[in-house]
């Protein structure tokens, strides 16, 4: 007869099985075996999301929502609450004039930046909109230079990834428009810069893709073509393997930055409200016009797009390049030069729906693999570690409603989106069941890659 | 192909432009001096001014390493250090710069001509500059 754990009835209401005892302990200790590493992006997360610096209230995760793909829009504002610290200009009398406009951040997200100085709070301003800052690892340590934020000048000091927590702290943390450190807000210490730079870098894809992929489905696959297509869509230039890096035929020259003309684009919606919103000129005081390159793998999921939310959907992002604007631009008027026909991007309707349903699926493949490994991480978490599992399962339905948002919005492959939406069933009973945790965890699994075969064959 | 070539080329030569990249300027005028990340205690320096050449744009900085020479130029950034004072820190001029003030200077990246990429000057309670603590 098996040995019980327990000693007396009495006093073990439970009697365990030995072997249960003892797979239990070494569960835990697996889970809390981690590395130098995860432990510095562990103490970065917890820095990114709960500490405020003894500033208005902001955290990094403010405007950087782990439930939002780590940006906002103004679907997501709407869901805040009135106190909310993102809405900190609308309550706090120090900060209710100069620091925001929150009609503008209301509507469309934008955040203000005293990008060329503090000196004429009034009328010296830009308004951007919140970049995403998933898979930095593959952009920010360009060939070309160090790049951050959006003209990729975003960081004081030396410039860094690093140090960019610093500078967002002085212009967005602050309790009043005095911006001295000690009294308006903490700087961040050197301990936090590093945790915080190594959270960053470890969010989303730590490599690039190398595609063309074996996709499925007529239109987004078609789209890869006309994307990977230098006489075409001619994408592949400057977003090279849907990245942020470029190439234009001498090997890669990094991260890079280019004027697109975005500061050009008639009617954008910000313009239009009447409100103060006077011209980005990017990079340097005074700036030289250009912004620097997103990733676009990400990109289905965080609109509104560019730096200045101009345009709302993905299908209106690539049909950008087709217009006025663009190839009026310098970066338009440099594909033109390097054209044998003079052209710069010239795409109809069925094409630049294409470009953007290709973009809609390697968004949701990347949704799906990060899904996978969050569910995967949360089985390893064992019984003691549970609400941390039950944390990376929540983050896994987030990427999972991400998959399912992004294909359903273009009409793309209903079959796969049956599958996530399994998958998220499943999920959330995890999420719930203690006792058929792990088994329903690997069942959600199962559906996810269920529905990435849906989407591309297997390599 | 030749226009290809050429485009390469421009753009070769504009991202070379672009290639020394230096940190943000607007916020790091609120950085106190001592405190810049990546830049402090590694590559800036920290010191007295032993003395002011105006008309050269010149400027003598003693730090732990000895007296240095360092330049002036139209697009060095110079701001006045209040936080001690707690008073918001401030774009100051040449003016400001004195012998025997508390500085810390950062130089242009690779730059042998030790040209000064922005100086932050210390400022007392009062409001005047203050000395070499």
């Amino acid at each position: 007869m098996e040995r019980r754990a327990c000693r007396r009835r009495a006093l073990e209401p439970i009697c365990i099985p030995r072997p249960l005892v003892a797979a239990a302990s070494l569960l835990v200790l697996a889970a809390c075996n981690a590395s130098p590493e995860q432990d510095l992006v562990a103490k970065g997360r917890q820095i990114f999301f709960n500490e405020t610096f003894q500033g208005n209230g902001r955290t990094c995760g403010t405007c950087h929502p782990a439930e939002n793909n780590l940006t906002i829009d103004p679907a997501f504002i709407a869901t805040r609450p009135p106190d909310d610290p993102l809405f900190v200009a609308e309550f706090n009398p120090d900060l209710r004039k100069n620091f925001e406009n929150p009609r503008l951040m209301r509507q469309f997200g934008l955040i203000l930046e005293n990008l060329d100085g503090f000196a004429d709070l009034d009328k010296k301003f830009v308004m951007r909109g919140v970049p995403h800052i998933l898979g930095l690892r593959t952009s920010v340590d360009s060939l070309q230079g160090l790049r951050t934020g959006w003209s990729g000048d975003g960081a004081p000091g030396d410039g860094s990834l690093r140090s960019f927590a610093t500078g967002a702290v002085i212009q967005h943390f602050t309790r009043t428009l005095n911006r001295i450190a000690g009294q308006d807000f903490r700087l961040p210490t050197e301990q936090e810069l590093d945790a915080i730079e190594a959270f960053s870098l470890s969010l989303g894809r730590q490599q690039d893709l190398t595609l063309p992929l074996p996709l499925k489905g007529i239109t987004p696959k078609r789209g890869q073509e006309i994307f990977l297509d230098n006489s075409l869509g001619k994408c592949n230039r400057c977003h090279v393997n849907a990245g942020a890096t470029a190439n234009f035929g001498g090997g890669s020259i990094g991260n890079a930055n280019f004027n697109t003309g975005v500061e050009n684009l008639p009617d954008r919606p910000a313009d239009l409200s009447g409100e103060l919103n006077p011209p980005d000129d990017g990079f340097r005081t005074p700036g030289d016009g250009t912004f620097n390159t997103p990733p676009l793998v990400e990109a289905a999921e965080s609109g509104p797009f560019f730096h200045n939310n101009a345009i709302e959907t993905i299908e209106g992002a690539v049909a950008f390049y087709d217009g006025e604007a663009f190839n009026n631009s310098p970066a338009g008027k440099l594909l033109a030069a390097a054209d044998p026909n003079g052209v710069g991007i010239e795409l109809d309707g069925t094409q630049i729906v294409a470009i953007a349903a290709f973009l809609r699926v390697i968004n949701a493949i990347e949704n799906i693999r990060q899904s996978v490994e969050l569910l995967e991480s949360s089985r390893n978490k064992g019984i003691a570690r549970r609400a941390e599992a039950k944390e990376l399962i929540k983050r896994s339905l987030n990427e999972t409603q991400d998959s399912i948002r992004v294909l359903e919005a273009g009409g793309l492959h209903p079959e796969a989106v049956a599958r996530l939406r399994e998958a998220q069933a499943l999920a959330k009973k995890a999420a719930r069941n203690l006792l058929f945790r792990d088994r329903l965890t690997k069942q959600a699994i199962e559906e996810q890659n269920k529905a990435r075969a849906q989407l591309v064959e297997s390599t | 192909m030749h226009k290809l070539l050429a485009g390469v080329a421009v753009l070769g030569l504009w991202l070379g432009c672009l290639a020394q990249i230096q940190g943000q300027e607007m916020t790091e005028m609120y950085i106190p001096i001592g405190q810049s990340p990546g830049v402090s205690g590694r590559s800036s320096l920290v010191g007295a001014i032993e003395s002011v050449n105006v008309q050269n744009q010149t400027l003598a900085v003693s730090g732990p390493s000895g007296i240095q020479a360092i330049v002036l130029t139209d697009r060095t950034r110079i701001w006045l250090d209040r936080t001690l004072a707690r008073l918001p820190n401030q774009i100051g001029t040449l003016a400001n710069l004195q012998k025997g003030l508390h500085v810390e200077v950062k130089l242009r990246d690779a730059d042998q001509k030790r040209v000064a990429e922005w100086v932050k000057v210390q400022v007392t309670e009062s409001g005047a500059p203050a000395r070499k603590p």
